[in-house]
């Protein structure tokens, strides 16, 4: 009965370790040298069943160890039988079937009176599947490099895995107290671990770190679940951190690229757009260039016609018979003057007008103009000229340099409806080579001539509009729209240019940058004599005009100052005249643009037959004719249409007596 | 950063980590007499690294201000031997070896005594073991308590060229159903822990045998 009470209890014993998941169970008697197991633990080491139960041979105890395992557990199983109190290792049985197990050896040291180890018993429990899940789990957190986290909250310290600690730069450990874990965060960032009693809605976050060893500033990401734990109302944060440095590296980087793509594409534009511009201004100013020629040439012979009868008309007229149709005729012959101008202007800023450059003596051109400027312009604004001696020679244009001076003057004197004070300078300018200049002139020596008044001024936008052909600040009538684009054209025609600085409320100051000359100054032509030089009948003049009333004019002129004149209305007809006269022609005078043979063919062909023939051009508008670069060739003498009569005297009898 | 003549391999660790586990638990043992009362110590792991990073080691896990006692030892290693906790957990401990009898200012009062008693307990236990274990022995002075922080406790001094070593021992305690943690340092030289290799060695032939 006893015997059968015994198994039986044996093997309830039995089932209670089978379910609690023991494997089984030791006894080893230190002092006997002997090892008592149970039939599961017999079972797992392939022993006899016979012998649990029994005294077996301590060694029994290693033989179905790994081998690997062996040693370690040798070490700590000494350490036991030598009086320590406490066994925990984990190892590897292979079982009979040869599989191999992972099991759990959990003991204890006993001692007698004396302090002296006598006993060590224990139990094995298989951790075979623990084993691997914290294997793979282990994998996971250092493959993909993931470190893990649990937080009770009200605790000061967090349960942490190996990872969690490399990725925070700490010695691993599997328990960190929460004040080191956030102390590593950026100032300013928020707690990788929330404060105690605030349950956190998210541990969705990113946080911006100095890693604790090497204090590199990284970044971490770190995700999991909030775990609300029952009736106590506590709550546990479950979560894995890991590092997102990369990412965000690259992310900046990506936006970096995107950024300056955005500012690379928006620069690109805005050069686009100033091209865009440049080109719309240049086809503009041709558009309206060739527009304006077209009509300058026609109606420059219309306006001559015009200049011409009513010129005649004058002289012929008694004017003290009849005041009234004399001042007739003195309108009349301001309108033609004012039309003339206009068409100049248009030739002018669309740069077609052709130019007459000589040495310029600029300090004498500003004294001489003092007295027109004067008349010009209202005493309520004080005139300054301010042109040392040593200003350079330059090289422009005199009767046009005069027009923009003026042109510019009467601006500043608009700019000015209250007075103010009106200053013309001229003063050398040096460019160096490497001198960046807004005005992009090619480095070398100029003369600065400066418009600058105390008026208005303009406010930027408008600045950028100022040297537009018909834009202006005037009102509907004041004025044409042309005075700055017409200086515009003739400084950048004469290899110069224009700079404007101008400050709302403040005042306009004009530059014109013109280069300095070699040349001598010439004196400038001004007889003012009254009279009409005239001509005398051996004098033999050859006129060839298309336009009939136009020659008709120019013929008749010229007879009524003395000359012998003969008449072409071609090119072909002219040459035949040439060819027949036994009394020699002594000047040519012709129209430049004329159907089948120009001016120009028939000047040379002209030349080829009378060597010594003068040629006297006239032109409302002579293309590129008999210019180049703009400018007359030299030994070239034009005639501007529309012409007056005294014009055409002087010009001639300037010719002839020169030869 | 450890020459390879002082870096344990496992089995060596394993051995050093055994031998303290006796040392301890004869501590243990002893403590239980005093107090009357289970006491339960082990050790789980043990490492070797320079002062600067046992100090950094330590106030990386402790936030709080540490107390230690401190006692040299010599022989065919010698070294200095700490037992380390934080300065909350002393008072526990005090109050845990003194039978929670005693009134606040009492511990307080008795703070140091008990202090120096129960590191010299625990140290004692485990240096004895050790040098038993080894077949050697080893002359100990008296313990002193000390406070401080990790830096100042392991005295790093800026200047000094080469460190000493650290075998860090981290070591549980159970008293009373209160949970105290503590450190155990040994501060050895390069010398020193060569010798202590040697005898690991030594003595896991003698546990080990062929079959290792």
């Amino acid at each position: 009965m006893a015997d059968n009470t015994t198994s039986a209890t044996a093997e309830e014993l039995r089932g209670v370790l089978a379910a609690a998941g023991a494997c089984g169970a030791w006894d080893w008697d230190i002092a006997g040298d002997t090892l008592i197991v149970d039939p599961r633990f017999a079972e797992l080491y392939g022993l006899d069943p016979q012998d649990a139960g029994r005294a077996l041979p301590t060694a029994t105890f290693y033989q179905a160890i790994h081998a690997e395992d062996r040693a370690r557990i040798r070490i700590a199983v000494a350490g036991l039988l030598a009086g320590a109190e406490l066994f925990s290792k984990e190892f590897r049985v292979i079982a009979p079937n040869g599989a191999i197990l992972w099991m759990h050896g959990r003991g204890q040291g006993h001692r007698d009176e004396d302090d002296n180890a006598v006993r060590f018993t224990g139990l094995l429990i298989d951790v075979t599947d623990r084993k691997r899940t914290e294997e793979r789990l282990r994998v996971a957190q250092s493959a993909g490099g993931v470190g893990t986290f649990e937080y009770q909250d009200g605790f000061a310290t967090v349960s942490v895995s190996s990872e969690f600690c490399r990725l925070l730069g700490f010695h691993p450990t599997d328990r960190l107290p929460v004040r080191t874990i956030n102390a590593v965060l950026l100032d300013g960032e928020s707690p990788l671990i929330p404060p105690d009693g605030e349950t956190p809605a998210s541990l969705d976050g990113e946080f911006r770190i100095h890693r604790s060893d090497d204090g590199a500033e990284r970044w971490i990401a770190r995700r999991g679940e909030v775990i609300q734990d029952g009736e106590a109302g506590g709550y546990r944060l479950l979560g894995v951190v890991y590092d997102v440095t990369e990412a965000k590296r690259q992310e900046a980087r990506l936006r970096d690229l995107n950024d300056t793509l955005e500012q690379r594409v928006a620069e690109e534009i805005v050069e686009r757009l100033r091209t865009e511009e440049a080109l719309r201004q240049s086809q503009k100013m041709e558009a309206v260039g060739q527009l304006t020629g077209g009509i300058a040439h026609d109606f420059n012979n219309l306006l001559t016609i015009v200049s011409g009868s009513v010129e005649m008309a004058s002289r012929r007229l008694d004017r003290s018979s009849d005041p009234r149709v004399a001042r007739a005729l003195d309108n009349a012959m301001r309108g033609v003057e004012r039309a003339a101008a206009l068409t100049q202007r248009l030739l002018a800023f669309s740069r077609r007008q052709p130019l007459d450059p000589r040495a310029v003596d600029a300090p004498r051109l500003l004294a001489g103009m003092s007295d027109l400027l004067t008349r010009t312009i209202t005493e309520s604004i004080a005139i300054a000229i301010d042109a040392p001696d040593d200003v350079w020679t330059i090289e422009a244009d005199p009767h046009q340099l005069e027009n923009a001076i003026l042109n510019l003057g009467v601006n500043a004197r608009d700019a000015m409806p209250r007075g103010g004070q009106l200053t013309i300078s001229a003063r050398n300018r040096t460019i160096a080579a490497g001198e960046a200049t807004e005005s992009h002139v090619p480095p070398g020596d100029y003369v600065a001539i400066a418009v600058a008044d105390s008026g208005i001024g303009m406010a930027p936008e408008t600045i950028t509009k100022v040297f537009d052909p018909f834009f202006t600040t005037k009102e509907v009538g004041k004025g044409t729209g042309l005075g700055l684009s017409m200086v515009y054209g003739f400084v950048k025609q004469s290899g110069g240019a224009v700079d404007i600085v101008s400050t709302v409320d403040a005042g306009t100051t004009v530059t014109l940058l013109l280069a300095r000359s070699s040349a001598a100054v010439e004196a400038i032509d001004d007889r003012q004599s009254d009279d009409e030089p005239q001509g005398s009948s051996s004098e033999t003049l050859l006129v060839v005009e298309d336009d009939d009333d136009v020659r008709a004019y120019t013929v008749a002129t010229l007879r009524e100052l003395g000359y012998r004149v003969i008449e072409a209305h071609d090119g072909a007809s002219a040459l035949r005249l040439l060819e027949r006269q036994e009394q020699g022609v002594q000047l040519l005078v012709t129209d430049v643009v004329m159907p089948a043979m120009s001016g120009s063919e028939l000047a040379q062909a002209a030349r080829a037959l009378v060597p010594d023939l003068l040629v006297l051009y006239t032109s409302g508008y002579p293309r590129d004719a008999i210019t180049r670069d703009g400018r007359l060739s030299p030994g070239v003498d034009l005639l501007a249409k529309p012409f007056t009569f005294k014009g055409l005297a002087i010009k001639v009898r300037e010719l002839l007596d020169r030869a | 950063m450890i020459p390879d003549q002082i870096a344990l391999d496992e089995l060596e660790r394993d051995a050093l980590t055994e031998i303290v586990n006796i040392g301890v638990s004869r501590a243990a043992s002893s403590l239980r007499k005093m107090v009357g009362d289970q006491v339960l110590l082990s050790v789980p792991s043990i490492e070797v690294v320079n002062q600067r990073r046992a100090a950094r080691l330590i106030s990386e896990r402790e936030i709080v201000d540490l107390v230690a006692v401190r006692q040299d030892f010599s022989g065919p290693f010698s070294g200095r031997a700490l037992l380390i906790f934080p300065e909350t957990n002393s008072l526990e401990l005090v109050r845990a070896v003194t039978g929670g009898e005693l009134s606040a200012e009492e511990v307080v009062e008795m703070e140091h005594e008990a202090l120096a008693e129960t590191g010299n307990v625990i140290l004692n236990g485990c240096l004895a073991t050790m040098a038993n274990m080894l077949k050697r022995s080893l002359t100990m002075t008296l313990p002193e308590v000390l406070r401080g922080t990790g830096a100042t406790l392991f005295e790093i001094d800026q200047n000094s060229e080469s460190e000493g070593l650290v075998l860090f021992l981290y070591i549980d305690f159970a008293v009373r159903q209160r949970d105290i943690r503590g450190y155990i340092a040994m501060l050895m030289d390069i010398p020193s822990l060569a010798t202590l290799k040697e005898l690991l060695d030594e003595f896991i032939l003698r546990v080990v045998g062929e079959d290792g």
